[in-house]
Protein backbone atom coordinates (compact mmCIF):
# COMPACT_ATOMS: atom_id res chain seq x y z
CA UNK A 1 0.00 0.00 0.00
CA UNK A 2 2.52 2.59 1.12
CA UNK A 3 5.01 1.36 -1.48
CA UNK A 4 2.38 2.14 -4.10
CA UNK A 5 1.96 5.68 -2.74
CA UNK A 6 5.70 6.24 -2.87
CA UNK A 7 5.95 4.86 -6.37
CA UNK A 8 3.12 7.13 -7.50
CA UNK A 9 4.78 10.16 -5.92
CA UNK A 10 8.04 9.22 -7.52
CA UNK A 11 6.38 8.99 -10.93
CA UNK A 12 4.63 12.34 -10.43
CA UNK A 13 7.92 13.92 -9.51
CA UNK A 14 9.57 12.57 -12.66
CA UNK A 15 6.73 13.88 -14.83
CA UNK A 16 6.83 17.33 -13.23
CA UNK A 17 10.58 17.49 -13.58
CA UNK A 18 10.42 16.47 -17.25
CA UNK A 19 7.73 19.04 -18.08
CA UNK A 20 9.62 21.85 -16.34
CA UNK A 21 12.90 20.92 -18.01
CA UNK A 22 11.23 20.68 -21.42
CA UNK A 23 9.68 24.14 -20.96
CA UNK A 24 13.04 25.62 -19.97
CA UNK A 25 14.71 23.92 -22.93
CA UNK A 26 12.06 25.23 -25.32
CA UNK A 27 12.61 28.80 -24.11
CA UNK A 28 16.37 28.38 -24.48
CA UNK A 29 16.04 26.89 -27.97
CA UNK A 30 14.18 29.96 -29.21
CA UNK A 31 16.64 32.32 -27.55
CA UNK A 32 19.54 30.44 -29.13
CA UNK A 33 17.77 30.37 -32.47
CA UNK A 34 17.11 34.11 -32.43
CA UNK A 35 20.74 34.79 -31.55
CA UNK A 36 21.96 32.41 -34.24
CA UNK A 37 19.79 33.94 -36.97
CA UNK A 38 20.76 37.47 -35.91
CA UNK A 39 24.45 36.71 -35.84
CA UNK A 40 24.63 34.56 -38.97
CA UNK A 41 22.62 36.99 -41.09
CA UNK A 42 24.01 40.10 -39.44
CA UNK A 43 27.69 39.37 -40.01
CA UNK A 44 27.17 39.27 -43.79
CA UNK A 45 26.71 43.03 -43.98
CA UNK A 46 29.18 43.92 -41.23
CA UNK A 47 32.03 45.90 -42.74
CA UNK A 48 33.61 49.31 -42.81
CA UNK A 49 30.85 50.93 -44.96
CA UNK A 50 28.25 49.94 -42.37
CA UNK A 51 29.85 52.37 -39.94
CA UNK A 52 30.98 55.07 -42.38
CA UNK A 53 28.20 55.44 -44.94
CA UNK A 54 24.73 56.82 -44.33
CA UNK A 55 21.39 55.29 -45.23
CA UNK A 56 20.85 57.77 -48.11
CA UNK A 57 23.03 55.48 -50.28
CA UNK A 58 20.51 52.66 -49.69
CA UNK A 59 22.04 49.28 -50.60
CA UNK A 60 25.37 50.97 -51.40
CA UNK A 61 25.36 52.63 -48.00
CA UNK A 62 25.53 51.77 -44.33
CA UNK A 63 23.97 52.73 -41.04
CA UNK A 64 26.34 55.50 -39.87
CA UNK A 65 23.56 58.07 -39.40
CA UNK A 66 21.32 55.53 -37.66
CA UNK A 67 24.11 54.50 -35.27
CA UNK A 68 24.90 58.12 -34.39
CA UNK A 69 21.19 58.96 -34.19
CA UNK A 70 20.45 56.05 -31.88
CA UNK A 71 23.36 57.04 -29.68
CA UNK A 72 22.18 60.65 -29.41
CA UNK A 73 18.51 59.77 -28.84
CA UNK A 74 19.30 57.04 -26.27
CA UNK A 75 21.71 59.25 -24.35
CA UNK A 76 19.26 62.14 -24.25
CA UNK A 77 16.54 59.72 -23.14
CA UNK A 78 18.60 58.30 -20.29
CA UNK A 79 19.70 61.82 -19.29
CA UNK A 80 16.03 62.75 -19.06
CA UNK A 81 14.74 59.71 -17.20
CA UNK A 82 17.64 58.77 -14.90
CA UNK A 83 17.51 61.83 -12.57
CA UNK A 84 13.72 61.86 -12.43
CA UNK A 85 13.54 58.10 -11.97
CA UNK A 86 16.15 58.00 -9.20
CA UNK A 87 14.49 60.87 -7.33
CA UNK A 88 11.04 59.34 -7.74
CA UNK A 89 12.36 55.98 -6.50
CA UNK A 90 13.93 57.74 -3.52
CA UNK A 91 10.61 59.42 -2.80
CA UNK A 92 8.81 56.07 -2.82
CA UNK A 93 11.37 54.28 -0.67
CA UNK A 94 12.22 57.04 1.80
CA UNK A 95 9.40 59.54 2.02
CA UNK A 96 6.30 57.59 1.02
CA UNK A 97 7.18 54.38 2.87
CA UNK A 98 4.00 52.61 3.95
CA UNK A 99 1.70 55.43 2.85
CA UNK A 100 -1.32 54.97 0.63
CA UNK A 101 -0.04 57.61 -1.79
CA UNK A 102 3.23 55.71 -2.12
CA UNK A 103 1.44 52.44 -2.79
CA UNK A 104 -0.72 54.11 -5.44
CA UNK A 105 2.26 55.64 -7.21
CA UNK A 106 4.08 52.30 -7.10
CA UNK A 107 1.05 50.62 -8.66
CA UNK A 108 0.75 53.26 -11.41
CA UNK A 109 4.46 52.96 -12.09
CA UNK A 110 4.05 49.21 -12.61
CA UNK A 111 1.30 49.94 -15.12
CA UNK A 112 3.60 52.34 -16.97
CA UNK A 113 6.24 49.60 -16.89
CA UNK A 114 4.02 47.36 -18.96
CA UNK A 115 2.37 50.02 -21.13
CA UNK A 116 2.50 49.16 -24.87
CA UNK A 117 5.30 51.22 -26.37
CA UNK A 118 3.20 52.23 -29.36
CA UNK A 119 0.82 53.98 -26.95
CA UNK A 120 3.73 55.93 -25.51
CA UNK A 121 4.81 56.87 -29.04
CA UNK A 122 1.33 58.16 -29.87
CA UNK A 123 1.14 59.98 -26.54
CA UNK A 124 4.38 61.86 -27.21
CA UNK A 125 3.21 62.56 -30.77
CA UNK A 126 0.13 64.29 -29.37
CA UNK A 127 1.85 65.95 -26.40
CA UNK A 128 5.13 67.04 -28.02
CA UNK A 129 5.17 66.71 -31.82
CA UNK A 130 1.81 68.32 -32.63
CA UNK A 131 2.16 71.33 -30.28
CA UNK A 132 5.73 71.90 -31.50
CA UNK A 133 4.57 71.82 -35.11
CA UNK A 134 1.86 74.35 -34.31
CA UNK A 135 4.16 76.59 -32.27
CA UNK A 136 6.87 76.74 -34.94
CA UNK A 137 4.51 76.92 -37.89
CA UNK A 138 5.80 73.61 -39.18
CA UNK A 139 9.51 74.49 -38.94
CA UNK A 140 9.95 71.80 -36.29
CA UNK A 141 7.81 68.69 -36.59
CA UNK A 142 9.21 65.30 -35.74
CA UNK A 143 12.37 65.63 -33.65
CA UNK A 144 15.07 63.66 -31.88
CA UNK A 145 13.96 65.38 -28.69
CA UNK A 146 10.44 63.99 -29.04
CA UNK A 147 11.99 60.55 -29.64
CA UNK A 148 14.08 60.90 -26.49
CA UNK A 149 11.05 61.91 -24.45
CA UNK A 150 9.18 58.83 -25.68
CA UNK A 151 12.12 56.54 -24.86
CA UNK A 152 12.55 58.29 -21.49
CA UNK A 153 8.98 57.28 -20.66
CA UNK A 154 9.94 53.67 -21.43
CA UNK A 155 13.04 53.81 -19.20
CA UNK A 156 11.51 55.85 -16.38
CA UNK A 157 9.43 53.13 -14.67
CA UNK A 158 12.37 50.69 -14.80
CA UNK A 159 14.58 53.16 -12.95
CA UNK A 160 11.87 54.14 -10.45
CA UNK A 161 11.30 50.52 -9.58
CA UNK A 162 14.92 49.43 -9.20
CA UNK A 163 15.82 52.55 -7.20
CA UNK A 164 12.85 51.98 -4.92
CA UNK A 165 13.75 48.31 -4.41
CA UNK A 166 17.46 48.91 -3.92
CA UNK A 167 16.85 51.61 -1.32
CA UNK A 168 14.41 49.36 0.52
CA UNK A 169 17.15 46.74 0.77
CA UNK A 170 19.38 49.14 2.74
CA UNK A 171 19.03 48.12 6.39
CA UNK A 172 16.98 50.53 8.50
CA UNK A 173 19.77 50.62 11.08
CA UNK A 174 21.80 52.73 8.65
CA UNK A 175 18.94 55.25 8.57
CA UNK A 176 18.67 55.25 12.35
CA UNK A 177 22.44 55.69 12.73
CA UNK A 178 22.50 58.74 10.46
CA UNK A 179 19.33 60.27 11.91
CA UNK A 180 20.65 59.83 15.44
CA UNK A 181 23.60 62.03 14.46
CA UNK A 182 21.06 64.71 13.60
CA UNK A 183 21.56 64.28 9.84
CA UNK A 184 18.38 65.47 8.08
CA UNK A 185 16.36 63.11 5.90
CA UNK A 186 17.41 64.58 2.53
CA UNK A 187 21.11 64.39 3.36
CA UNK A 188 20.67 60.87 4.65
CA UNK A 189 18.92 59.87 1.42
CA UNK A 190 21.35 61.48 -1.00
CA UNK A 191 24.66 61.07 0.81
CA UNK A 192 24.29 57.85 2.75
CA UNK A 193 21.51 55.65 1.37
CA UNK A 194 22.07 56.38 -2.32
CA UNK A 195 25.74 55.67 -1.82
CA UNK A 196 24.94 52.40 -0.06
CA UNK A 197 22.54 51.43 -2.85
CA UNK A 198 24.64 53.11 -5.55
CA UNK A 199 25.63 50.14 -7.65
CA UNK A 200 22.10 48.71 -7.49
CA UNK A 201 20.70 52.02 -8.72
CA UNK A 202 23.33 52.21 -11.47
CA UNK A 203 22.38 48.68 -12.52
CA UNK A 204 18.78 49.85 -12.87
CA UNK A 205 19.85 52.76 -15.08
CA UNK A 206 21.91 50.44 -17.30
CA UNK A 207 19.03 48.00 -17.63
CA UNK A 208 16.69 50.88 -18.49
CA UNK A 209 19.13 51.95 -21.20
CA UNK A 210 19.21 48.38 -22.53
CA UNK A 211 15.43 48.33 -22.53
CA UNK A 212 14.88 51.62 -24.35
CA UNK A 213 17.70 51.07 -26.87
CA UNK A 214 15.71 48.31 -28.56
CA UNK A 215 12.40 50.16 -28.85
CA UNK A 216 11.06 50.97 -32.34
CA UNK A 217 7.42 51.93 -31.99
CA UNK A 218 7.92 55.03 -29.80
CA UNK A 219 10.37 56.42 -32.36
CA UNK A 220 8.19 56.11 -35.47
CA UNK A 221 5.88 59.02 -34.55
CA UNK A 222 8.51 61.08 -32.79
CA UNK A 223 12.09 61.04 -34.13
CA UNK A 224 10.61 59.66 -37.36
CA UNK A 225 13.86 58.75 -39.11
CA UNK A 226 16.21 60.43 -41.54
CA UNK A 227 18.34 59.22 -44.43
CA UNK A 228 21.00 61.81 -43.65
CA UNK A 229 23.24 62.45 -40.71
CA UNK A 230 21.69 64.93 -38.26
CA UNK A 231 22.89 66.04 -34.83
CA UNK A 232 20.37 68.68 -33.76
CA UNK A 233 17.81 67.61 -31.15
CA UNK A 234 15.06 69.46 -33.01
CA UNK A 235 15.68 67.75 -36.36
CA UNK A 236 14.29 64.45 -37.58
CA UNK A 237 16.84 61.85 -36.71
CA UNK A 238 17.70 58.35 -37.90
CA UNK A 239 17.89 55.51 -35.40
CA UNK A 240 18.83 51.84 -35.66
CA UNK A 241 15.41 50.40 -34.81
CA UNK A 242 13.63 52.77 -37.22
CA UNK A 243 16.17 52.01 -39.99
CA UNK A 244 15.72 48.27 -39.46
CA UNK A 245 11.95 48.70 -39.62
CA UNK A 246 12.24 50.71 -42.83
CA UNK A 247 14.68 48.25 -44.50
CA UNK A 248 12.79 45.10 -43.65
CA UNK A 249 9.73 46.58 -45.38
CA UNK A 250 11.76 47.03 -48.58
CA UNK A 251 11.78 44.37 -51.30
CA UNK A 252 15.54 44.80 -51.90
CA UNK A 253 17.38 41.83 -50.27
CA UNK A 254 20.60 43.88 -49.92
CA UNK A 255 18.73 46.18 -47.57
CA UNK A 256 17.56 43.16 -45.55
CA UNK A 257 21.19 42.24 -45.00
CA UNK A 258 21.94 45.73 -43.69
CA UNK A 259 18.86 45.52 -41.43
CA UNK A 260 20.20 42.24 -39.99
CA UNK A 261 23.54 43.91 -39.33
CA UNK A 262 21.70 46.69 -37.52
CA UNK A 263 19.80 44.14 -35.46
CA UNK A 264 23.10 42.48 -34.57
CA UNK A 265 24.52 45.85 -33.43
CA UNK A 266 21.55 46.47 -31.13
CA UNK A 267 21.75 42.93 -29.77
CA UNK A 268 25.46 43.30 -29.02
CA UNK A 269 24.87 46.69 -27.38
CA UNK A 270 22.12 45.32 -25.15
CA UNK A 271 24.22 42.25 -24.34
CA UNK A 272 27.17 44.46 -23.40
CA UNK A 273 24.93 46.60 -21.18
CA UNK A 274 23.52 43.53 -19.44
CA UNK A 275 27.01 42.18 -18.78
CA UNK A 276 28.13 45.57 -17.49
CA UNK A 277 25.06 45.74 -15.23
CA UNK A 278 25.88 42.29 -13.84
CA UNK A 279 29.48 43.28 -13.23
CA UNK A 280 28.44 46.47 -11.44
CA UNK A 281 25.94 44.55 -9.32
CA UNK A 282 28.45 41.83 -8.45
CA UNK A 283 30.88 44.46 -7.20
CA UNK A 284 28.17 45.73 -4.86
CA UNK A 285 27.92 42.36 -3.13
CA UNK A 286 31.62 42.05 -2.41
CA UNK A 287 32.05 45.64 -1.24
CA UNK A 288 29.38 45.21 1.43
CA UNK A 289 30.82 42.17 3.12
CA UNK B 1 0.73 62.29 53.89
CA UNK B 2 3.18 59.72 52.54
CA UNK B 3 1.37 59.80 49.20
CA UNK B 4 1.83 63.54 49.01
CA UNK B 5 5.52 63.39 49.75
CA UNK B 6 6.23 60.71 47.13
CA UNK B 7 4.27 62.72 44.58
CA UNK B 8 6.26 65.86 45.36
CA UNK B 9 9.51 63.92 45.23
CA UNK B 10 8.80 62.44 41.82
CA UNK B 11 8.09 65.71 40.04
CA UNK B 12 11.41 67.45 40.54
CA UNK B 13 14.43 65.48 39.38
CA UNK B 14 17.00 64.35 41.89
CA UNK B 15 20.13 66.42 42.23
CA UNK B 16 22.74 65.15 39.77
CA UNK B 17 20.17 63.59 37.44
CA UNK B 18 20.96 64.13 33.77
CA UNK B 19 17.80 62.55 32.47
CA UNK B 20 14.60 62.43 34.48
CA UNK B 21 11.86 60.18 33.18
CA UNK B 22 8.32 60.98 34.37
CA UNK B 23 5.11 59.02 33.68
CA UNK B 24 6.52 57.64 30.46
CA UNK B 25 4.31 55.38 28.38
CA UNK B 26 5.19 54.01 24.98
CA UNK B 27 2.95 52.46 22.35
CA UNK B 28 3.75 50.55 19.18
CA UNK B 29 0.36 51.12 17.52
CA UNK B 30 -1.89 49.24 20.01
CA UNK B 31 0.83 47.51 21.96
CA UNK B 32 1.65 49.15 25.30
CA UNK B 33 5.40 48.45 25.41
CA UNK B 34 6.60 50.71 28.23
CA UNK B 35 4.40 51.50 31.20
CA UNK B 36 4.49 54.49 33.51
CA UNK B 37 8.25 54.74 33.96
CA UNK B 38 9.84 57.01 36.57
CA UNK B 39 13.60 57.13 36.77
CA UNK B 40 16.48 59.54 37.30
CA UNK B 41 19.60 58.78 35.32
CA UNK B 42 22.67 60.21 37.06
CA UNK B 43 25.18 62.39 35.24
CA UNK B 44 28.58 60.97 34.25
CA UNK B 45 27.76 57.51 35.42
CA UNK B 46 26.97 54.33 33.55
CA UNK B 47 23.37 53.24 33.88
CA UNK B 48 22.53 49.74 32.66
CA UNK B 49 19.05 48.64 31.68
CA UNK B 50 18.55 44.89 31.91
CA UNK B 51 15.63 42.54 31.53
CA UNK B 52 14.39 39.66 29.40
CA UNK B 53 13.74 40.05 25.65
CA UNK B 54 10.70 42.16 24.92
CA UNK B 55 10.69 43.85 28.33
CA UNK B 56 10.90 47.31 26.77
CA UNK B 57 14.50 48.14 27.59
CA UNK B 58 15.54 49.04 24.03
CA UNK B 59 12.26 50.87 23.55
CA UNK B 60 13.00 53.01 26.58
CA UNK B 61 16.48 53.80 25.28
CA UNK B 62 15.10 54.76 21.87
CA UNK B 63 12.89 57.38 23.53
CA UNK B 64 15.93 59.26 24.86
CA UNK B 65 16.91 60.55 21.42
CA UNK B 66 13.45 60.26 19.86
CA UNK B 67 14.74 57.94 17.16
CA UNK B 68 11.44 56.04 17.41
CA UNK B 69 9.76 59.09 15.85
CA UNK B 70 10.82 58.07 12.34
CA UNK B 71 8.24 55.28 12.51
CA UNK B 72 4.70 56.63 12.14
CA UNK B 73 2.88 54.27 14.50
CA UNK B 74 5.14 54.66 17.53
CA UNK B 75 4.15 57.06 20.28
CA UNK B 76 5.64 58.21 23.58
CA UNK B 77 3.62 60.00 26.26
CA UNK B 78 4.87 61.57 29.46
CA UNK B 79 8.04 63.50 30.10
CA UNK B 80 11.72 62.90 29.57
CA UNK B 81 13.63 65.81 31.06
CA UNK B 82 17.15 66.36 29.78
CA UNK B 83 18.71 68.97 32.06
CA UNK B 84 15.18 69.88 33.10
CA UNK B 85 13.79 70.37 29.57
CA UNK B 86 11.23 67.98 28.18
CA UNK B 87 12.68 66.42 25.02
CA UNK B 88 9.30 64.92 24.08
CA UNK B 89 7.96 68.43 23.68
CA UNK B 90 7.57 69.03 19.94
CA UNK B 91 9.25 72.42 20.43
CA UNK B 92 12.47 70.67 21.44
CA UNK B 93 14.51 70.63 18.23
CA UNK B 94 15.59 67.20 17.01
CA UNK B 95 18.82 68.70 15.77
CA UNK B 96 19.66 69.98 19.23
CA UNK B 97 18.57 66.76 20.90
CA UNK B 98 20.64 64.57 18.64
CA UNK B 99 23.73 66.68 18.99
CA UNK B 100 23.39 66.25 22.77
CA UNK B 101 22.44 62.58 22.82
CA UNK B 102 24.47 60.13 20.73
CA UNK B 103 23.52 56.54 20.02
CA UNK B 104 25.36 53.33 19.18
CA UNK B 105 23.42 50.35 17.88
CA UNK B 106 23.48 46.60 18.30
CA UNK B 107 25.12 45.91 14.97
CA UNK B 108 27.91 48.17 13.83
CA UNK B 109 26.60 50.36 11.00
CA UNK B 110 29.43 52.29 9.39
CA UNK B 111 28.41 54.61 6.57
CA UNK B 112 29.59 53.57 3.09
CA UNK B 113 32.40 56.13 3.22
CA UNK B 114 36.03 56.36 4.27
CA UNK B 115 36.97 55.94 7.92
CA UNK B 116 37.72 59.66 8.16
CA UNK B 117 34.44 60.65 6.53
CA UNK B 118 32.46 58.39 8.86
CA UNK B 119 33.58 60.53 11.79
CA UNK B 120 33.65 63.87 9.98
CA UNK B 121 30.21 63.47 8.40
CA UNK B 122 28.18 64.20 11.50
CA UNK B 123 30.45 67.02 12.69
CA UNK B 124 30.20 68.74 9.32
CA UNK B 125 26.43 68.91 9.64
CA UNK B 126 26.53 70.68 13.00
CA UNK B 127 29.69 72.78 12.81
CA UNK B 128 31.75 74.66 10.28
CA UNK B 129 35.35 73.66 10.88
CA UNK B 130 38.54 74.37 8.99
CA UNK B 131 40.46 71.44 7.58
CA UNK B 132 43.00 71.47 10.38
CA UNK B 133 40.31 71.71 13.05
CA UNK B 134 38.41 68.86 11.43
CA UNK B 135 41.53 66.67 11.29
CA UNK B 136 42.06 67.34 14.97
CA UNK B 137 38.46 66.59 15.90
CA UNK B 138 38.46 63.33 13.99
CA UNK B 139 41.73 62.26 15.59
CA UNK B 140 40.40 63.18 19.03
CA UNK B 141 37.25 61.14 18.51
CA UNK B 142 39.14 58.13 17.17
CA UNK B 143 41.59 58.31 20.10
CA UNK B 144 38.72 58.56 22.57
CA UNK B 145 37.19 55.46 20.97
CA UNK B 146 40.56 53.63 21.27
CA UNK B 147 40.73 53.15 17.53
CA UNK B 148 43.27 55.75 16.40
CA UNK B 149 46.36 53.53 16.50
CA UNK B 150 44.69 50.89 14.36
CA UNK B 151 43.36 53.20 11.66
CA UNK B 152 45.65 56.25 11.56
CA UNK B 153 47.42 54.96 8.42
CA UNK B 154 44.25 54.07 6.53
CA UNK B 155 41.88 56.94 7.21
CA UNK B 156 41.14 57.24 3.48
CA UNK B 157 40.06 53.62 3.17
CA UNK B 158 36.48 52.41 3.26
CA UNK B 159 35.11 51.81 6.75
CA UNK B 160 33.43 48.66 5.44
CA UNK B 161 36.83 46.95 5.43
CA UNK B 162 37.25 47.16 9.21
CA UNK B 163 36.54 44.24 11.52
CA UNK B 164 33.24 44.14 13.43
CA UNK B 165 34.84 45.33 16.68
CA UNK B 166 36.68 48.13 14.89
CA UNK B 167 33.48 49.15 13.11
CA UNK B 168 31.67 49.35 16.43
CA UNK B 169 34.41 51.53 17.93
CA UNK B 170 34.18 53.67 14.79
CA UNK B 171 30.47 54.08 15.47
CA UNK B 172 31.29 55.14 19.03
CA UNK B 173 33.88 57.59 17.66
CA UNK B 174 31.29 58.94 15.25
CA UNK B 175 28.89 59.47 18.15
CA UNK B 176 31.35 61.17 20.49
CA UNK B 177 32.78 63.33 17.69
CA UNK B 178 29.68 65.50 18.06
CA UNK B 179 30.65 66.09 21.73
CA UNK B 180 27.33 64.87 23.06
CA UNK B 181 26.45 64.87 26.75
CA UNK B 182 24.71 61.53 26.78
CA UNK B 183 25.69 58.33 24.99
CA UNK B 184 23.06 55.64 24.45
CA UNK B 185 24.39 52.15 23.81
CA UNK B 186 21.89 49.58 22.58
CA UNK B 187 23.47 46.17 23.19
CA UNK B 188 26.70 47.46 21.69
CA UNK B 189 28.64 44.22 22.05
CA UNK B 190 26.05 41.60 21.19
CA UNK B 191 27.47 41.16 17.68
CA UNK B 192 31.12 41.10 18.84
CA UNK B 193 33.56 38.45 19.97
CA UNK B 194 34.83 38.41 23.59
CA UNK B 195 38.05 40.30 22.85
CA UNK B 196 36.27 43.09 21.00
CA UNK B 197 33.66 43.13 23.77
CA UNK B 198 36.40 43.56 26.36
CA UNK B 199 37.80 46.57 24.50
CA UNK B 200 34.38 48.22 24.28
CA UNK B 201 33.74 47.65 28.00
CA UNK B 202 37.10 49.17 28.84
CA UNK B 203 36.19 52.10 26.61
CA UNK B 204 32.86 52.59 28.42
CA UNK B 205 34.78 52.79 31.69
CA UNK B 206 36.95 55.58 30.24
CA UNK B 207 34.10 57.44 28.56
CA UNK B 208 32.03 57.84 31.70
CA UNK B 209 34.41 60.55 32.91
CA UNK B 210 32.99 62.82 30.19
CA UNK B 211 29.63 61.37 29.29
CA UNK B 212 26.44 60.16 30.85
CA UNK B 213 26.10 56.62 29.52
CA UNK B 214 22.98 54.51 29.29
CA UNK B 215 23.56 50.94 28.14
CA UNK B 216 21.00 48.31 27.32
CA UNK B 217 22.37 44.82 27.63
CA UNK B 218 21.28 41.23 27.55
CA UNK B 219 24.38 40.21 29.35
CA UNK B 220 24.03 40.49 33.13
CA UNK B 221 27.74 40.03 33.77
CA UNK B 222 28.34 42.98 31.48
CA UNK B 223 25.85 45.12 33.38
CA UNK B 224 27.54 44.14 36.64
CA UNK B 225 31.01 44.91 35.24
CA UNK B 226 30.44 48.26 33.57
CA UNK B 227 27.56 50.02 35.28
CA UNK B 228 27.14 52.14 38.39
CA UNK B 229 23.38 51.96 38.42
CA UNK B 230 21.14 49.20 37.12
CA UNK B 231 17.50 49.26 36.11
CA UNK B 232 15.60 45.98 35.84
CA UNK B 233 12.62 45.99 33.52
CA UNK B 234 9.98 43.34 33.06
CA UNK B 235 6.92 43.39 30.78
CA UNK B 236 7.26 47.11 30.13
CA UNK B 237 7.56 48.09 33.76
CA UNK B 238 10.52 49.32 35.73
CA UNK B 239 10.70 46.78 38.53
CA UNK B 240 13.74 48.02 40.37
CA UNK B 241 16.35 50.69 39.88
CA UNK B 242 19.37 51.44 42.03
CA UNK B 243 22.99 50.91 42.78
CA UNK B 244 24.38 48.10 40.63
CA UNK B 245 26.06 46.32 43.50
CA UNK B 246 22.86 46.34 45.50
CA UNK B 247 20.74 45.14 42.56
CA UNK B 248 23.09 42.22 41.99
CA UNK B 249 23.60 41.27 45.62
CA UNK B 250 20.55 42.33 47.67
CA UNK B 251 17.70 43.27 45.33
CA UNK B 252 14.55 44.49 47.05
CA UNK B 253 12.15 42.73 44.70
CA UNK B 254 11.64 39.01 44.30
CA UNK B 255 11.31 39.35 40.48
CA UNK B 256 14.69 41.05 40.27
CA UNK B 257 16.29 38.34 42.33
CA UNK B 258 14.73 35.61 40.19
CA UNK B 259 16.05 37.23 37.02
CA UNK B 260 19.51 37.94 38.39
CA UNK B 261 19.91 34.41 39.64
CA UNK B 262 18.76 33.01 36.32
CA UNK B 263 15.45 31.56 37.44
CA UNK B 264 13.74 33.10 34.39
CA UNK B 265 14.42 35.30 31.39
Amino acid sequence: MSALVYRRRFAKNIVAQLLASAAALLALIFLGWILWVTVSRGVQAIGVPLFTKITAYADQGGLANAIVGSFIIDMMAIALCAPIGVLAGAYLAEYARGTRLGETIRFLNDILLSAPSIVIGLFVYVIVVLPMTAATDGAVTFSALAGSIALALIGLPVIVRTTDEMLQLVPSTLREAALSLGIPQWKLTVQVLMRAAGSGILTGVLLALARLAGETAPLLFTAFGNNYMTFGPLSKMASLPAAIYQYTNDPNPALHAIAWAGALLITLFVLALSLLARAVFARRKTSHD
Amino acid sequence: MTELSTAAQSVSPQVGAKIAVRDLDFHYADFHAVKNIHMDIPERKVTAIIGPSGCGKSTLLRVFNRIYAIYPKQRADGQVLLDGENILDSDYSLNRLRSKVGMVFQKPVPFPMTIFENVAYGIRHHENLSRAQMDERVEQALRAAALWDEVKDKLKRSALGLSGGQQQRLCIARGIALKPEVLLLDEPTSALDPIATGRIEQLIEELKRDYTIVIVTHNMQQAARVSDETAFMYMGELIEFGDTEKIFTKPDKKQTEDYITGRFG
